[in-house]
């Protein structure tokens, strides 16, 4: 579903790569997950990945789809929800949903069966017709979220999704991240939560300072680190 | 006191950007010569109307001392000087105390209100300072020099000049802070702004088509007599605003003669001005942080039934039309947006409209304009098609409609729509902004003679196809150099060089598409300046447009670089 081969990225003329030379692979139908410490590279590969930036070099492949031969037929593909969504303050919650819909021409039918039932699990229906600016942070994530999932993309990309929501919302996102994947698409996903990562991932990458330094199942993981410990305590020997 | 100068540093370093500048000198490169070429250009571009402010300062001076009336001189200079730190300061103030994303970092901090106020109204006067030192210095400089002032009119000059931004502005806050913790007025600030800055250009242009009827007829238009006419009327118009502004009368009292009653006028004006800072930060200081919270209350939409969500989602719209819909919802609801993009389809035919309700142009005037006009059609059409470009050009639409988005471009760049789209979507709303302007401009000339259909539906067609070229252009540049990085609306526009460029650019195509398709169509065949400023249009439209159809999606890709 999302390969990466050989991404580099550096910002401005500093030496130090943000992203230095990582490939994974993203397989139908698994929740993937992305971990490393603050400042280790993961938004600017999934910038990359969303095309928001553009690769030093290397090449990302979305559901068979270059994302920069191709960018819109790439872009088609996923829908991504950043760690902070910066939305139009101005425009109103259906707006906005409209909006989604329109740009990934999603039929009449289905943008209003899939908005009313997220609608519904975000709890957030009776806001929809308020301005985005009087959203609290965790409204303006549900919504942005309720955006992403209007055209069922085969992949799911969030940045640190848990983040600002309240618990009742993270239970649910992880249960439609789970429904998503069980329909043979795939989620790919950056946190800090570990517990979270370790519980709903299929397989996890672990980056630090632009480099990927695991990647894998739990198990796999586990394996290779030779412990039995938690994805904490790995992950806290791994990136020391 | 050392609280006060940090938050002041702050606060400017915040609205200049320093702290980025230096961080971009080390660390990229790229962006920091985009910084420093903006610093050069835009303070050497403002040379030339420098240059012509003072000559025509020089000339007012020269004027009235040929009518022996000199001594009004320092007024005027004191008093467009006051009505221009109000007009602009009205947006500062407002930016910078209601509508600056710092606040919310600053409320929860132990700082006192009193201290909040002051570095912000004292970071608004470095701004201030250094706008009325370009309108007022000269003003001192030419009267000291044309009088021979000596040193103690330097001396009191400066005291004097120190006070001009402090005393308006002081007021004007305190004014703009009482209105805003007003419970009624609660979510609805986006309107108040946008009326604000309406009531603002009234006051400028009712002065304006005020002065201006005072010309009268044409044989008085002569400049000595003018200024007869309006100084020795005792209902003049520098009477009556020096009412307004009893201050402008102590500044006078103060530097026409020097004496030693001088320094006491001007310790008057001192003490006023003193009193003024310390009302507004008395009024701050039980309203202010009170209506920051009560304005962070938007106002709700009506709750949606089931229905009512269906009928809006069920609206399949296209990509452009998409884009379309957005960019103009922005524009309208985000007041700095509209006051600066929109705003001048309304003003410029209420202009026309105003300027036949104060100038009386007699009958016999009239019938010879409108066979003039019907003579030679070319000539009208022309002059029609002009103004409409004006709309298209100066608007500079396109010329900030990534910066407008600023950190939420994320979702632009993200989202699958087509060059194509996004060009006709983000044009589109400049047509239509523009069209709008073309339809109020005919319903304004419509009252002072009826155009024939013809001359509306072929000024209309060409005056958008001709400022089609440069929203095009605006938005290569957009697309191109976008400023993306702003914590305030009002950044995304004022301290855009890409709405710069497009206007001096705009101004530039329009002169000389106009000139040569003009002078073709009324020397050798109008057909002929038709056909030549279509095909002009025609070809920058398909360059332009290509330019951008190649390069959007990979631009999108170095918005973050």
């Amino acid at each position: 579903m999302l390969i990466l081969e050989h991404i580099s990225k550096t910002y401005g003329n500093k030496n130090e790569k943000a992203v230095d030379d990582i490939s994974f692979e993203v397989y139908p139908g698994e929740i993937f997950g992305f971990v490393g410490p603050n400042g280790a590279g993961k938004t600017t590969t999934i910038k990359m990945i969303v095309s928001l930036l553009a690769p030093n070099s290397g090449k990302i492949t979305i559901n068979g789809i270059d994302n920069q031969a191709d960018i819109l037929g790439a872009k088609k593909q996923f829908s991504y929800v950043p760690d902070n969504p910066e939305l139009f303050e101005k425009i109103k919650g259906i707006e906005y949903l409209k909006f989604m819909a329109d740009v990934y021409q999603v039929p009449a039918a289905e943008r209003q069966e899939r908005i009313e039932r997220y609608l519904d699990i975000f709890e957030i229906k009776n806001a929809v017709n308020d301005p985005i600016g009087s959203f609290s942070h965790g409204m303006k994530q549900k919504l942005a979220l309720v955006g992403a999932l209007i055209h069922d993309p085969q992949l799911f990309i969030l940045d640190e999704p848990m983040v600002g929501l309240d618990p009742k919302a993270s239970f649910e996102l992880k249960k439609i991240m789970r429904e998503h994947c069980d329909r043979g698409r795939s989620v790919f996903f950056s946190t800090h939560v570990l517990d979270v990562a370790e519980k709903i991932c299929d397989r996890i990458a672990i980056i630090k300072k632009g480099k990927l330094i695991e990647v894998g199942t739990m198990a796999e993981i586990r394996e290779k680190a030779g412990s039995q410990e938690s994805l904490e305590n790995i992950f806290l020997e791994l990136t020391e | 006191m050392k609280e006060i100068i940090t938050l002041t540093k702050l606060f400017i370093n915040e609205s200049l950007g320093v702290s980025l500048f230096f961080y971009n000198q080390k660390y990229n490169k790229k962006e920091f010569y985009k910084q420093l070429f903006t610093l050069i250009i835009v303070p050497v571009a403002l040379i030339p109307a420098f240059f012509m402010y003072v000559s025509l300062m020089s000339a007012t001076y020269f004027g009235l001392t040929l009518i022996n009336q000199t001594s009004v001189f320092l007024s005027i200079g004191y008093i467009l000087a006051t009505v221009l730190i109000i007009v602009f300061g009205v947006m500062y103030i407002l930016s910078e105390f209601y509508f600056s994303d710092n606040i919310e970092e600053l409320i929860p901090l132990p700082i006192s209100q009193r201290k909040l106020i002051i570095s912000k109204f004292l970071s608004i006067l470095v701004f201030e300072y250094i706008f009325a030192a370009f309108i007022f210095i000269p003003i001192l400089i030419i009267y000291g020099i044309g009088q021979g002032m000596g040193l103690l009119y330097g001396l009191l000059s400066f005291l004097v000049f120190l006070t001009i931004p402090v005393l308006p502005l002081s007021l004007m806050t305190a004014v703009i802070m009482l209105i805003m913790q007003s419970a009624s007025l609660k979510g609805r600030k986006d309107m108040l702004q946008i009326v604000f800055v309406f009531i603002g250009i009234a006051v400028i242009f009712t002065v304006q088509f005020w002065f201006t009827s005072q010309l009268g007829s044409g044989d008085e238009a002569d400049f000595q007599l003018l200024m007869n006419t309006i100084l020795t009327n005792n209902e003049g118009l520098l009477n009556s605003i020096g009412y307004l502004m009893p201050t402008s009368f102590l500044m006078a009292w103060t530097l026409n003669k020097i004496t030693l009653i001088s320094l006491g006028w001007v310790a008057s004006l001192l003490g006023i001005t003193l009193l003024s800072c310390v009302l507004m930060v008395a009024i701050g200081n039980r309203v202010y942080l009170k209506s920051i919270v009560s304005g962070k209350i938007i106002k709700k939409g009506k709750q949606l039934s089931g229905a009512q969500r269906s009928k809006v989602l069920g609206k399949k719209s296209h990509g452009a039309m998409a884009i379309f819909t957005m960019d103009l919802r922005l524009l309208l609801r985000t007041p700095v947006y509209f006051f600066n993009n929109v705003s001048v389809v309304i003003i410029a035919p209420l202009c026309i409209l105003l300027s036949v309700s104060f100038i009386e142009i007699p009958p016999e005037d009239l019938q010879g304009m409108q066979e003039f006009f019907r003579a030679m059609p070319i000539l009208m059409n022309f002059l029609l098609i002009a103004f409409f470009i004006f709309f298209g050009g100066t608007s500079a639409t396109t010329a900030s409609t990534f910066s407008r988005e600023g950190k939420a471009s994320w979702l632009t760049r993200m989202i699958p729509v087509t060059a194509r789209d996004q060009i006709v979507g983000r044009t589109g709303v400049a047509m239509f902004i523009q069209s709008l302007g073309i339809v109020f401009t005919i319903i304004a000339v419509q009252f002072i003679f009826p155009l024939p259909l013809s001359t509306l539906v072929i000024t209309s067609i060409l005056g958008i196809l001709g400022s089609l070229p440069i929203l095009l252009f605006g938005l290569f540049l957009d697309m191109n150099r976008p400023l993306l990085n702003w914590d305030n609306p009002q950044k995304a526009v004022k301290n855009n060089l890409n709405v710069v460029i497009t206007l001096f650019v705009g101004m530039a195509y329009t002169g000389l598409l106009i000139g040569v398709s003009g002078l073709l169509g009324y020397f050798v065949n109008p057909i002929l300046g038709y056909v030549i400023f279509v095909l002009i249009s025609a070809i920058f439209c398909v360059v332009f447009y290509q330019l951008i159809n190649r390069r959007l999606e990979a631009e999108f890709l170095n918005f973050e670089s």
